[in-house]
């Protein structure tokens, strides 16, 4: 050779060396490692805090039924939904039992009857009697084309939780307070401007148009509705049209009673902690979050009734929702079928979820249990169970349509700009407000129709 | 490298005189290319095409697809939210190519005087925000956004009162928010390009204009600008090529669990692909989102290269 | 003299306000990650009648002690750098090759490969997720390493940069005399191209490392074991839909950063000269 080659250490950076050594040394640990060997049955969740609160009864029923066991898997939630889909309609491998909530599994009644893929309950639960056992309406969301896919995992009533320290030492008594107008005439006092700026810095309650949560429990305590009982969009009815109105004149102007407060992030915490909000709408799963991030709240706050949007009206919401569902190609859908039953049924998990989250079970037998009377410190001694279970039997219906998703989004697009027009042409009440909310919803529809129309699968 | 002298130097000269082409054997360039075809033509080639397919039609999964051939573009160009997201993803593009590469560029002009100390420190700390990734900055940055207790606006309302504190960054102004967290993200990148550039430009030439009697600026028309015009299209593409394919920055800075796709005021066009895609099952729709933009992006592409082969040629 | 002198000062300040202005994301995460409660938590500084005070008592490693007593965390860690390592060098490997083949080598197809190539760089990621998944299932690749790795390993991205970087600093003469000499096609590339083209190697190594590193939506959807998920995964399931423990997020992000910043002070400047290597007289 004439030509001199580079020595070859030198040939590649130390870097790219350092590199090397690391994909070397990996390899080696990854592949003696190797996968965790699982025979069972898997059970996909996608919540953290379901996954540490089921391990006690999973483990329970794997050293009772050795023969069946179940493996528990902890599935982020977009991934879940994937891949669910891509097992539905191409057969990828998933689950055999699913527990999911209303954004995924509604998108799992988009096709043709034969691509979805749980397994039809409704005659199990009709003959086992469970129709009666849990509370029949929480089985709304889960049933399509009168075929019911899963086993409800909540009620999730809503009620309004409000800072009493703060009202109550301003001397204002919420207990006669009903209705909406009430309510804001009688926190309007509260509002103050504490740093000058000529603008409050405190409002009575947490909401915003872009808040999923808001704008839909309020129109869903009203009595709107996106779609009708034939699964036709229903958006721009004359009752949503006056519904989104009215809480437009709570976000916009410059009276607004309500401000943006981020849900689990820091600054909408923040703003709870230092009484820049009053009010929030309060779904029993949020009392667990709460008390975990914010401690500082324990024995300030109570709970109440919603105001209604008419003397006498609905005074609770629903929002969110989570079911249990068995996958049709599960080979042995009797043990999985024990399972579901065993774990969802149990009063164990109802205590315990209960004690971690705050979700009451909708399993009606267990609502006698004590701990559901057990006053709350945090909500200054009131015994917040029971406040939830009182509005169990008002708890609107949730809908199971697999558009439901797209209409949220669009109605959300409407209220932004509803809240948009208001401030810029200065109209802030109600009457003056319909005929463009109006306007706005019927696009809305407009757009969900399209999209129900080129569907070409799906046959109501 | 060097060649040491070699007593083949004759037949070299000898050779070298006939042609430019070097005999090799005919296998040797598939031997090395053979790998990546192999690897991009089953995991990437394959799919595209697959999609390409899949845009002509409706689909529900395998078993339930209908063709419907060009409905699913009539319908995109028919969807106002496609094009609010055509729009925001312009204007981010916009806003990346007009605001963050002149700062870059800037910033390359600063670090370039000679003579300038801790320049390795400066380039390290620009540098960063590339490294730690978009998940990180997304994160951070809802953070730093937020209305009322965000930094900024903290910030901002303690040094004017007059400043809105509930000023909605993430929300009605989503796209200069987008554009302003990319800033921070890449302008430390970009700015290694033309910094690189600038200090390829030959000291030579710029010491013989200023013996010419050429002023600072004449210096930089006529003699930096030329130089660093290639790298400059190359980043300008670049970044147009990634701003029109912007996803994740907006996907994790804008969204929270009460909102779990981000908005028209935010939506970018692969962002719209992914939701319409995943939100209405709708395979075939998403590949048709697509597709339009890697035409779109094509078309940029061929555009660049001929405006730069245009002026090297002129 | 004294005016360069100013303008030198100038420079510098304008410098050190842009550099500030970077930091301060950084600062901010470093913060939290310590803070009780993560970025929910109190503020560690106020502004006081007499200036800023530091809550010292708030300030606290419990964050990282909770991230590290997570289930898989060690272990996603781990799948990180095998995943990141291995498919770096993997891609740098496949892409030198390539890269070489189409700057070296007059070849017929070479223009429509080339073309191909440059094609490719244009392609949306999310184009390929659905169509991608289902062929991986159907080729029994799902849930394996070699399911992420190997799809990762043609990089379209990289067969360009070293085309650029080979056209740039590999002579053909100096090819042309090792062939002359004898030498077999395998001893040049590995022995005298692979040297010259030593800084794109370290750039295109950092660059894949820290695509891979930080890609969550491709892992999720190739595995299905947690066991196997990545670090930018496991951190990203710290997210729960109903509750967000961000202190725990964000000591995570911190330990996610942490080896990707000490990869890039290694390979620092072959990083920035091999990239620019690639765009000058591109």
């Amino acid at each position: 050779m004439t030509l001199r080659f580079t020595n070859w250490l030198s040939r590649l950076s130390p870097g790219t060396w350092v590199v090397l050594v690391l994909a070397l040394g990996s390899s080696v640990i990854v592949f003696v490692q190797g996968k965790f060997e699982r025979t069972g049955m898997p059970f996909w969740v996608f919540n953290k805090v379901h996954f540490t609160t089921y391990q006690p009864f999973v483990d329970r029923w794997n050293s009772e039924h050795p023969g069946t066991r179940v493996d528990m898997f902890l599935i982020q939630l977009d991934a879940f939904e994937r891949r669910l889909l891509s097992g539905f309609t191409a057969g990828t491998p998933i689950g055999e039992i699913l527990e999911t909530e209303r954004r995924v599994a509604t998108r799992t009644f988009l096709g043709p009857e034969e691509t979805v893929g749980f397994v039809d309950l409704a005659d199990r639960l009709r003959d086992e009697g469970l129709l009666e056992t849990i509370n029949r309406p929480s089985f709304a969301p889960w049933t399509s084309r009168g075929r019911i896919y899963g086993i409800p995992h909540d009620v999730h009533p809503m009620v309004l939780c409000y800072r009493a320290d703060l009202i109550e030492a301003a001397g204002i008594d919420l207990a006669v307070v009903e209705t909406w107008d009430e309510f804001a005439r009688a926190l309007r006092p509260l509002m103050k401007d504490f740093d000058g700026d000529g603008r409050p810095d405190r409002f009575p309650l947490a909401g915003w148009p872009s808040n999923h949560l808001f704008v839909e429990s309020l129109l869903r305590q009203g009595g709107g509705r996106y779609f009708d009982e034939d699964g036709r969009p229903e958006i721009d009815s004359d009752l949503n049209a006056r519904l989104l109105a009215t809480i437009t004149t709570w976000t916009a102007g410059p009276d607004r009673i309500c401000t943006d407060v981020p849900e689990q992030v820091a600054s909408g915490n923040q703003m709870r902690r230092d009484g820049t909000v009053l009010c929030q709408l309060m779904p029993d799963w949020m009392v667990g979050q709460w008390k975990r991030d914010l401690p500082e709240l324990a024995g300030k706050v109570k709970l109440m009734p919603l105001p209604a949007f008419t003397p006498g009206g609905r005074r609770t919401s629903v929002w969110g929702g989570t079911m249990l569902g068995i996958a049709r190609n599960a080979p042995d859908f009797e043990s999985a079928w024990a399972f579901a039953k065993a774990l969802y049924l149990s009063p164990e998990l109802a205590e315990v979820t209960f004690r971690g989250t705050g979700i009451i079970t909708p399993v009606k037998s267990h609502w006698v249990l004590p701990v559901f009377s057990e006053p709350d410190p945090f909500f200054c001694g009131q015994p917040a169970g029971r406040l939830f279970i009182e509005q169990a039997p008002d708890v609107p219906v949730r809908s199971s349509s697999p558009f439901e998703r797209l209409a949220l989004e669009r109605v959300k697009v409407a209220a932004i700009a509803l809240r948009a027009y208001a401030n810029r042409e200065g109209k802030f009440t109600t009457e003056a407000l319909i005929p463009e909310a109006k306007r706005l919803l019927g696009i809305a529809r407009g757009e969900v129709q399209s999209h129900i129309d080129r569907n070409l699968f799906l046959d109501s | 490298m060097s060649v040491p002298a070699s007593t083949n130097t004759p037949t070299i000269a000898h050779k070298r005189a006939r042609g430019p082409v070097r005999p090799f054997p005919g296998w040797a360039p598939w031997i090395f290319i053979a790998p990546f075809l192999i690897i991009f033509g089953t995991f990437i080639l394959w799919p595209l095409l697959k999609s390409l397919l899949l845009s002509l039609e409706y689909s529900y999964g395998p078993a339930h697809t209908v063709f419907v051939g060009l409905r699913n573009y009539r319908l995109i160009l028919g969807d106002p939210l496609f094009w609010a997201a055509v729009r925001n993803t312009c204007i981010f593009a916009a806003g990346s190519v007009f605001l963050q590469l002149p700062l870059a560029f800037g910033l390359a002009m600063l670090l370039n005087r000679r003579g300038l100390r801790w320049r390795a420190v400066y380039r390290l700390i620009f540098f960063a925000p590339y490294l730690v990734g978009l998940v990180f900055a997304s994160l951070i940055f809802s953070f730093i956004f937020e209305k009322r207790t965000g930094l900024i606006n903290r910030t901002l309302h303690n040094l004017l009162p007059a400043w809105n504190p509930e000023f909605p960054w993430l929300q009605e102004y989503a796209v200069i928010t987008l554009i302003l967290v990319a800033l921070w993200l890449y302008v430390g990148l970009n700015m290694v390009y033309f910094l690189a550039a600038l200090q390829h430009v030959s000291s030579d030439l710029l010491d013989a204009a200023s013996i010419d009697g050429a002023g600072p600026w004449q210096r930089f028309r006529q003699v930096i600008l030329p130089e660093i015009l290639p790298v400059g299209s190359f980043v300008v593409m670049l970044s147009i090529i990634g701003s029109l394919q912007l996803f994740e920055l907006p996907w994790v800075l804008l969204t929270n669990p009460t909102q779990p796709v981000p908005d028209e005021r935010g939506i970018t066009i692969v962002v719209y692909l992914y939701q319409t895609g995943f939100i209405t099952s709708d395979l075939g729709y998403a590949s048709a989102v697509g597709w339009l933009l890697a035409v779109v992006l094509m078309g940029i592409a061929v555009a660049q290269r001929r405006i730069v082969g245009a002026r090297e040629n002129a | 003299m004294r005016y360069s002198r100013l303008l030198l000062a100038g420079n510098h300040a304008l410098l050190m306000v842009f550099a500030l202005l970077m930091l301060v994301p950084f600062g901010y995460m470093f913060l939290s990650a310590f803070r009780v409660g993560g970025d929910n938590g109190p503020a560690l500084f106020e502004w006081s009648a007499h200036g800023p005070d530091v809550h010292w008592e708030y300030i606290t490693p419990a964050n990282f002690i909770r991230l590290f007593e997570e289930p898989h965390i060690v272990r996603a860690l781990l799948n990180s750098i095998f995943l990141s390592s291995v498919t770096s060098l993997g891609a740098t490997l496949v892409a030198a090759m390539g890269g070489y083949a189409l700057s070296k080598f007059p070849f017929r197809g070479r223009e429509p490969l080339t073309a191909l190539v440059l094609g490719a760089l244009v392609i949306p990621a999310p184009l390929l997720i659905a169509p991608g998944y289902q062929w991986l299932y159907q080729l029994n690749l799902l849930d394996t390493y070699s399911g992420m790795i190997i799809p990762a390993i043609g990089s379209a991205f990289g067969v360009f940069l070293f085309r650029q970087a080979m056209i740039n600093s590999v002579p053909d003469d100096l090819i042309a005399a090792a062939r002359i000499d004898g030498a077999g096609e395998m001893h040049i590339f590995f022995g005298l191209v692979v040297p010259l083209v030593r800084p794109m190697i370290g750039a295109f190594l950092m660059i894949m490392f820290l695509g891979v590193w930080n890609n969550f939506i491709t892992p999720q959807v190739v595995m299905q074991s947690p066991e196997m998920f990545p670090l930018s995964v496991a951190i990203n399931n710290l997210r729960g839909l109903y509750g967000t423990d961000s202190g725990l997020i964000i000591a995570g992000t911190f330990v996610s950063v942490a080896p990707v910043l000490c990869l890039f002070l290694l390979l620092q400047r072959e990083f920035i000269s091999g990239l620019t290597s690639g765009a000058l007289k591109g």
